[in-house]
């Protein structure tokens, strides 16, 4: 019993952390041009996207991934489902929600350590003869990245939590691999036991961003 | 140890059924003994759409509505007592209960224990698929490729599991509805009684559409052995069957798929 418990909550930890690294890898980037976006000074552009960002940040999760899976066919008719009925349509579908989701919160977090620099900094690279983007990628971002490190892991660990709500459209994470004994055979043990999961992976990262923000404490700015 | 205990509790119980009532007539039928005591106690489970709670607490439902009806042909009046569904048995032969009226399918442990009426509604574990492309899923061998989901741990995932069809599993049977109407699987596998209430005209799935039966089992109300109540029942059933009463019901519930002609 505790084998075949182990060997299915493995099976779905592997799902989990699937899910939260590919969200990462969309969403930080992401995060970065819809901050661009917010900060735009061309007025339709930033309304536009802050009304975005207010959606986004302003409805549950759990809404967004039953929206943006059973939204296309349910409302428009089946032949505009675009994830269509296999195993890939689906991660798909968690991955997009997932993405859109964290980079917008993670693009409000840019937004407010992009906008804590200093004016100087930029001058200091003008003055150096940097073009703007130097400006911005040599300077301005270093320091940004600084910064927003305590912000972001907060977020980032959440982001390994909230990868539970993958199972709403039948995508078997870990959680749903616990509460599946519960039907099956009564064992509620094994939903309590991924506990264990998490908190050692959030432990993990909770070490890693700790060796990283140690490692950019190399002057006071 | 269990059986132990349920064995005591039973003959304690029975212990005092039968203290309670030394003064009666051993000859007397199970009929009259209902009639006697002015009620029919109606042993339950709550299951919709066969016996809910309304919003004002009264038991409602086609189970509930029928008894209630047939407790009136009796000239008694009806209480329903919710029971332990595993000691169904034990409640009739204690006198806790003087019928089993809740959706009960009739197997060989039931006829054993009870005197069964007539099958009186039937249910089935069948296919959900697209109203549209119904008719080309008719038969088993037409939905051997589709992509199923399914309730997990329910007759319908292990009707699946018998037939080697491809599965998902849901919690719900009605989430398994909303994968089948926005496409993102192709069919599902409900009770038909759940089909009859949920899907087609009227429904919020009024675009899907169940096709073929897979398992089939049918209800039947049970009574203690050899009470002639039971005769008595089938007849109502006949009665009402006849004139309409029945079915009237049925659709009052979304069951009238799966009523039994009598």
């Amino acid at each position: 019993m505790f084998q075949t418990v182990i060997m299915s909550l493995n099976e779905g930890f592997l799902k989990t952390l699937e899910i939260f690294f590919l969200t990462l890898l969309g969403a930080l980037p992401l995060g970065l041009i819809i901050s661009f976006g917010s900060m735009s000074r061309f007025r339709p552009v930033k309304w536009f996207v802050k009304t975005i960002v207010w959606v986004v940040r302003g409805t549950p999760l759990m809404l967004q991934l039953l929206i943006i899976f059973y939204g296309p066919g349910k409302i428009f008719g089946t032949q505009f489902n675009i994830w269509g009925t296999g195993d890939i349509g689906r991660n798909v579908a968690v991955c997009v929600a997932f993405i859109i989701n964290y980079a917008c919160y993670f693009s409000e977090i840019y937004r407010g350590g992009i906008e804590s620099i200093p004016r100087g900094q930029y001058e200091a690279g003008q003055v150096l003869g940097m073009t703007k983007s130097q400006v911005f990628f040599k300077v301005i971002l270093m320091q940004v990245v600084k910064r927003i490190i305590p912000p972001m892991s907060n977020e980032i660990i959440t982001l390994v939590k909230d990868t539970s709500l993958a199972r709403i459209i039948l995508v078997y994470e870990i959680i749903w691999a616990g509460q599946s004994f519960i039907k099956s055979s009564g064992a509620i043990w094994p939903l309590f036991f991924t506990g264990i999961y998490y908190l050692l992976f959030n432990g993990l990262l909770t070490v890693v961003f700790g060796y990283i923000e140690k490692k950019l404490d190399y002057y006071r700015g | 140890m269990k059986k132990i205990i349920s064995v005591l509790a039973i003959l304690v119980l029975a212990l005092g059924v039968m203290s309670g009532c030394s003064k009666e007539d051993p000859n007397m039928t199970d009929s009259e003994y209902v009639q006697d005591k002015g009620t029919l106690v109606v042993g339950i489970t709550d299951f919709a759409p066969m016996d809910y709670k309304d919003e004002n607490g009264e038991w409602i439902g086609f189970d509930a509505d029928m008894a209630k009806a047939f407790a009136e042909s009796l000239g008694v009046s009806v209480e329903f007592k919710v029971i332990n569904w595993d000691y169904k048995i034990s409640e009739l032969d204690a006198k806790g209960i003087d019928c089993v009226w809740n959706g009960m399918t009739i197997g060989d442990e039931v006829l054993a224990g009870m005197e069964v009426s007539n099958a009186y509604c039937k249910n089935a574990q069948v296919v959900v698929v697209k109203a549209q492309d119904a008719e080309n899923y008719q038969t088993l061998d037409s939905i051997k490729e589709l992509s199923f989901v399914v309730e997990a741990g329910s007759a319908g995932k292990k009707t699946a599991e018998a037939n080697g069809l491809t599965y998902r599993e849901a919690e719900t049977q009605a989430d398994t509805l909303l994968e089948v109407s926005s496409g993102t699987s192709q069919a599902s596998i409900i009770d038909l009684l759940m089909a009859g209430a949920m899907i087609g005209e009227g429904t919020d799935y009024s675009d899907l559409a169940y096709t073929v039966s897979l398992t089939e089992e049918e209800y039947g109300v049970g009574f203690r052995k050899g009470s002639d109540l039971a005769e008595k029942l089938n007849q109502f059933f006949k009665d009402s069957y006849a004139d309409g009463s029945m079915m009237k019901l049925a659709q009052t519930y979304g069951v009238q798929e799966s009523v039994i002609a009598q």
